[in-house]
């Protein structure tokens, strides 16, 4: 272990998205996803994301994204056409229904490698393609078996959902030939959920006991709970984010997130009231408020250059594959 | 001209400075040259511009511009790019897109057209579509939407404690009526809980809760909200509202444009506007019952009778548990709070207030020219 910090640098995430200019390009696709009675909401999606990857910086290079809006407007109507068959065919012959209800459920597993597979090649940085392959033992784990577990188990296997999740989705994916690593154990989730359960008790059992002890500030207590509801779940989406980016690796590269409590309740609150007081209409700049703080919380321990990552074979994921991943995209 | 920026290879992650040069004497071709991969001499290719696959223009973001072989040039001089495009005369819609985004009345337009056109799908649109899917639907359909009596009965529900002389005396009160309108399959139950109530579900099962029955004065007031849920299963709104609510779920995701947004933010219109669909059904409800009212010769009085009896009734439950906290609050605070309450109740309440229904009521004394 030879002194190799002189090679390491902390590389930072920013976000230069600007919500007023997001704001102009988010109202004209609206409009036009209105006037085109919905056809045009797949270059609509294909600009939004590509706003959103194209300003996020690492290493003074953006990241982009590359899909077809065609492929996409596909997938939709491919969905569409299901729906519509599904509902017929459930209304004609009920059986019908339950028999393709149970086909869809062997088959949502494969649409789930699909659709992340579609995203993951469809987003590049550096001009090196994102991949992901995951087998389709791992995704009906993921998407049946270990919540059922968690379910099964009272909730003591609970935090194994996530950490399997994430490895799934994680440990399956490549930048260009090099695989992303997960490392996170049991232990760090289940340690985030007990902290949650007791922060819940030790604030939830006093407004318990107002509500029962001193019925005349019984009015207050709703207001409290949701206060601790509301901090229960910022604490959670920051201790899961900050376990998420410290446990990933890339080759010789890690990661690290520094999301604070008061950093992302001001975020949400902000984002929350003006678009309430807006009508909606604050929602664009409200993302890119979210995208600015998520990214400034955001650094890559660079172990030497990132200039060395080589691009994969190109695959030749068939259109129809990546149609139906597009469907489950749209379906969840 | 020169456009400076950055060259990718494809094949690795490896970036390197280039520029990106076109030459007015041959100005069908353009040269991109940047340092070659042994890192020690400048290299250049020649293309045709017809060859340069230009990305569309988005806000300020870095530009890529593709030739061939997965390479990449990229720029952060939009203009430039924007220029060398004009330059050759091309259209291009992706910059028209970008044009759209930058025209500001334009986009002060959107935003009103934008906001008019969801007033008048929200207002208009949802609900008669709604209305046409319902009444075309087949009856198949209807029974799995909304929630069923069992449902009603395993959470909410008691069996009923009103003697059987009671519910004989209402259920033959009803009895021609539930002839009458026999094509939409109504069936009377009397449950205990929830209060003084009257439901109907679209299975066509009309409750009638024990608290209710004993609230009203006479059998005419009982006929009056009996009317009145008839009037539910005959306008079939438990389906429109199902059907309106998922509408405007769909009309957000729509407009937002993914489905992530949809949270509490988005939530909020989606519950506003719920209710506000169920008072307009409340109120459509009304209008048939006075309708069946005064085709059978009952005073349309009655109607109003029984809604007063049922405000005060609900007035009462309320008082119960405010007294409480009435102890701890002044009494100017009282009254503030009251008018405050109201309005904003009004916003988020399922049915309309009853001085409004009195006063629809009225309304329609008016103009059936029913004097007082």
């Amino acid at each position: 272990m030879e002194d190799n910090t002189a090679q390491n640098k902390a590389l930072s995430f920013e976000f230069r998205g600007d919500g007023m200019e997001y704001f102009k390009i988010w109202i004209v696709n609206v409009l036009l996803t209105i006037v085109t009675l919905g056809i045009y909401s797949a270059w609509a999606t294909v600009r939004n994301r590509r706003y959103f990857y194209s300003n996020t910086i690492l290493d003074n290079s953006s990241f982009s994204y590359l899909a077809d809006p065609i492929t996409i407007l596909k997938g939709r109507i491919i969905a569409i056409v299901a729906f519509i068959i599904y509902s017929v065919a459930a209304s004609q012959f009920p059986p019908a229904a339950i028999a393709i209800a149970v086909v869809f459920v062997f088959l949502f597993p494969y649409f789930l490698n699909k659709s992340l597979a579609f995203n993951h090649r469809m987003s590049a940085y550096k001009n090196i393609q994102f991949r992901f392959k995951g087998s389709y033992k791992d995704a009906f784990m993921v998407m049946y078996i270990w919540p059922l577990l968690g379910l099964v188990s009272l909730g003591i296997l609970y935090p194994l959902v996530f950490l399997k999740t994430n490895q799934y989705i994680v440990k399956n994916s490549a930048y260009g030939t090099t695989s992303f690593d997960f490392n996170a154990s049991f232990k760090d989730y289940g340690i985030i959920f007990l902290i949650m359960i007791g922060v819940g008790l030790v604030f939830g059992i006093p407004i318990w006991a107002i509500t029962v002890f001193v019925p005349a500030l019984a009015v207050i207590t709703p207001v409290l709970m949701i206060l601790v509801y509301f901090g229960l779940i910022v604490y959670f989406i920051v201790e899961t984010q900050n376990l998420f980016y410290r446990s990933a690796t890339l080759g010789e590269h890690s990661f690290a997130a520094n999301l604070t409590i008061s950093g992302l309740a001001k975020v949400i609150l902000i984002n929350a009231l003006l678009t309430v007081i807006t009508l909606g209409l604050y929602l664009p700049a409200a993302k890119v408020r979210m995208a600015k703080y998520m990214c400034s919380c955001l650094v890559m321990n660079a172990a030497g250059s990132l200039d060395h990552h080589a691009a994969a074979e190109k695959e030749n994921i068939s259109a129809l594959g990546e149609e139906f991943g597009q469907v489950f995209d749209f379906g969840v | 001209m020169r456009i400076a920026g950055s060259y990718h290879d494809g094949k690795t992650s490896r970036c390197v400075n280039a520029h990106l040069e076109r030459f007015d004497d041959d100005p069908e071709s353009v040269r991109i040259a940047f340092i070659s991969d042994d890192e020690t001499s400048d290299t250049s290719v020649t293309l045709q511009y017809s060859e340069l696959k230009i990305a569309s223009r988005l806000g300020n973001t870095p530009r890529e511009i593709a030739f061939g072989d997965g390479r990449l040039f990229v720029t952060e001089d939009n203009d430039a790019v924007d220029l060398l495009i004009r330059q050759h005369g091309k259209s291009d819609t992706g910059s028209l897109l970008h044009r759209l985004e930058n025209n500001s009345p334009l986009i002060l337009a959107s935003v009103v057209v934008t906001i008019a056109i969801i007033w008048a799908t929200v207002i208009y649109g949802i609900p008669a579509s709604a209305r046409i899917i319902a009444f075309e639907l087949p009856d198949f359909a209807s029974e799995k939407l909304g929630s069923s009596l069992t449902v009603l009965d395993n959470t909410v529900f008691e069996a009923s404690e009103l003697s059987d002389s009671r519910q004989a005396e209402v259920s033959r009160l009803t009895a021609p009526y539930l002839e009458i309108y026999k094509d939409l399959q109504p069936r009377l139950n009397f449950r205990s809980g929830m209060g003084a109530n009257a439901l109907a579900l679209p299975s066509g099962d009309i409750v009638l809760t024990d608290d209710f029955v004993n609230l009203v004065e006479n059998d005419q007031q009982l006929l009056a909200v009996f009317f009145h849920e008839i009037g539910h299963l005959q306008h079939k709104h438990l389906l429109r509202r199902a059907l309106q609510d998922s509408m405007v779920t769909l009309l957000i995701i729509f407009v937002t444009g993914d489905v992530d947004t949809f949270d509490l933010i988005t939530g909020l219109p989606t519950l506003v506007l719920d209710l506000s669909y169920s008072r307009e059904f409340e109120r459509e409800a009304d209008v048939f019952a006075l309708e069946q009212l005064q085709k059978f010769n009952i005073p349309v009085d009655h109607f109003a009778a029984v809604m007063t009896r049922l405000e005060a009734y609900y007035a009462e439950q309320s008082e119960d548990n405010k007294n409480t906290l009435e102890q701890v609050v002044t009494k100017d605070e009282q009254t503030d709070n009251r008018s405050d309450e109201e309005s904003i109740s009004d916003f988020f309440s399922t049915h309309p207030g009853t001085d409004e229904r009195i006063e629809l009521i009225k309304q329609f004394k008016l103009n059936h020219k029913i004097n007082d």
